[in-house]
């Protein structure tokens, strides 16, 4: 009985996954324009993908780089193993 | 269309390897699996319009949109921190219990108890 | 683990190009497609190449493994140090600076150097396990 309920559970959340993904959604492009007419005059980059994470959302990298010290620490504590 | 189904079915299975699986190490990959789909479901929901690479060599007007690849690359380094992590968990539940069996842990931990 | 003549001489003929690929992704990273992630993955992968086939041994000879922690840890500052530039310029922090090289430039090689030595540590560790001296 609780492998049916857990089976049934599953059916349903999958048929809703798929219910919200196979929607038709129509994007907006409002970011997109503005990037494509400024980003290589303000940044100096021609690469947009660059000029973003590194002039325009640098503060995510700076985030990502304190996520990768704090991983680099956390392997060695668990891992690591001291003579 | 088939992408879209094909990219749910990849987060049903990883969601399935999750919560059935009964080895640890099993568990940890389909995490990183989980981690995979989302992250093509962004960058294939920015492509649908548009025809080139967001690269402006030329005079190329009709690109891809660059906000979520710009995104997608911090996720990616998440992901990978996230399953460092988790796999030095348990390297440390190994240490201490021998086995990464789900069960002969659990069978360990109840006769420990009493 | 065994070693066969196939797996010696690929891995020692085959690293430098790895390497010098990682480092063309970094320095190009503002023209052609790549950047400082993807850079710093082709780094890693050339390092980690060269440990899984030929042994720890051989890779301290030419990396230490205090080299590695010191790029990765320096990483941080230097990334905080470019921001700080802004503020010479009067613009705000972190913002770009059209100068060059810029800080679009200095940005990507230092996210490169500190992903490299990141994933390399992370693997370093998590293969070896501190069997020989850390």
């Amino acid at each position: 009985m609780n492998r049916v309920f857990q089976g049934a559970v599953l059916l349903l959340f999958s048929f809703l996954l798929l219910a919200s993904v196979l929607v038709e959604k129509e994007p907006k492009e409002y970011p997109k324009t503005y990037f494509l007419e400024q980003g290589t005059h303000e940044t100096g980059a021609v690469n947009l993908v660059t000029a973003l994470y590194l002039a325009y959302r640098a503060y995510d990298t700076l985030g990502e780089t304190i996520v990768l010290i704090g991983a680099v620490t956390g392997v060695l504590v668990l891992v690591g193993r001291q003579k | 269309m088939i992408a879209l189904l094909l990219i749910a079915l990849l987060f049903l299975v990883s969601l399935i390897g999750i919560i059935l699986s009964k080895n640890l190490i099993r568990k940890v990959m389909a995490l990183n699996m989980l981690n995979s789909a989302v992250i093509i479901l962004f960058i294939f929901f920015g492509s649908l319009k548009g025809t080139h690479a967001p690269i402006l060599v030329g005079d190329e007007t009709d690109i891809v949109d660059p906000v979520p690849q710009a995104l997608m690359l911090t996720a990616i380094v998440v992901g990978i921190c996230v399953t460092a992590l988790a796999l030095g968990f348990i390297y440390k539940l190994y240490e201490r219990y021998g086995t990464t069996e789900l069960q002969e842990i659990e069978q360990q931990v109840h006769r420990n108890d009493q | 683990m065994r070693k066969t003549n196939i797996l010696d001489v690929v891995s020692r003929k085959l690293s430098p190009f790895i390497l010098l690929f990682g480092v063309y992704l970094v320095t190009f990273g503002h023209i052609s497609p790549g950047g400082g992630f993807q850079g710093g993955v082709a780094l890693a992968s050339g390092l980690l190449l060269i440990l899984l086939a030929q042994g720890p041994a051989v890779l301290k000879r030419t990396f230490s493994l205090e080299g590695i922690s010191l790029v990765e840890v320096f990483g941080y500052g230097l990334f905080l140090l470019a921001g700080l530039a802004g503020f010479l310029w009067g613009v705000g922090f972190l913002s770009p600076i059209l100068l060059p090289p810029g800080t679009i430039f200095i940005l990507n090689i230092v996210i490169g150097a500190k992903v490299g030595a990141g994933i390399t540590l992370i693997c370093w560790h998590l293969f070896l396990e501190g069997e020989d001296s850390e």
